[in-house]
């Protein structure tokens, strides 16, 4: 029998999809049976939203970078059109 | 698929708007594959650089697999060859955050749960995220996991990306990706569970 500590240590690979057969069977009669599990995996579930949600941090020197990538583009292009006049 | 073909064909044209959004659609994922294997120190030189790479091969880019997929190869790349001599090895140490994780402590000897997590007063993660304390207190955990266990996280929830790509990418085993993204998991629940149960940090 899975012991609620076993289903914890299961619990990511639960979400992520990666457990054998034998093993979901397992995880699904416990979580059948224990309430205090079925918690846990629908608040893990919350939290893994949770950091999908936190929002990202921008690069604080995003002007100059899409500077230098315009710089780099326009390298490229006039390199192109030096090859094609050859 | 059409959407990116549209996006490209407006970045191949100079479109500095579609550069833009681009990069601010890109930035975070791209910064976290740099993180995971050069470190925060180098990483934003490694995505500048990265992003100066895509830029010199978009011409080149033969739509074979998702943008997403081609600009974190070539942040991957760019990393590795950064370091190409001095191999960091990817630390599988224990980082816990700083409110612990859902460890042996939790439970009884025989396997039940000693103290069973608490009941949180929302399921909402936009109702949990308008509070800005609890938003910094996030941070703050994530900053205190490892570089590698930081970013293996973020690309996974933040990113979607799927295991293998992970592996791939980071040059990490499957079942070490696994242990890192599973301990990280768990010190993202304790802070949210001791967040709910103390309403602060």
């Amino acid at each position: 029998m899975l012991s609620c500590k076993g289903l914890v240590a299961l619990s990511s690979d639960l979400l992520d999809g990666e457990l054998t057969w034998k093993q979901r069977i397992a995880v699904r009669t416990h979580l059948a049976m224990c309430v205090h599990c079925r918690r846990f995996i629908r608040q893990l579930r919350v939290s893994q939203h949770v950091i999908r949600h936190l929002p990202d941090e921008q690069a604080p020197e995003l002007e100059a970078l899409l500077k230098a990538m315009q710089a780099q583009q326009q390298q490229g292009s006039d390199a192109d059109s030096g090859d094609s006049a050859k | 698929m059409a959407d990116e073909q549209d996006l490209i064909q407006r970045l191949l044209k100079g479109d500095q708007a579609a550069y833009r959004a681009l990069v601010q659609q890109y930035q975070g994922a791209m910064r976290a594959v740099a993180i995971a294997i050069v470190g925060s120190a180098s990483a934003d030189e490694v995505v500048q650089d990265s992003w100066l790479a895509v830029v010199r091969n978009l011409p080149g880019f033969a739509g074979r697999s998702s943008l997403k997929t081609w600009l974190l190869t070539i942040t991957a790349n760019t990393a590795k060859s950064r370091l190409r001599k001095q191999r960091r090895e990817v630390s599988l140490e224990d980082v816990t955050g700083p409110h612990g994780s859902i460890d042996d402590a939790r439970f009884a000897d025989d396997g039940h749960w000693g103290r069973a997590p608490t009941l949180w007063h929302t399921d909402s993660p936009e109702a949990l995220l308008s509070e800005q304390a609890l938003r910094d207190c996030l941070e703050h955990t994530l900053a205190t996991l490892s570089e590698v266990q930081r970013s293996v996280l973020l690309l996974r929830e933040r990113q979607a990306l799927e295991l293998p790509d992970i592996c791939n990418l980071l040059d990490i085993s499957h079942s070490n990706v696994r242990v890192l993204l599973h301990r990280a998991r768990l010190s993202v629940f304790a802070t949210l569970e001791h967040f709910e149960e103390t309403g602060e940090c």
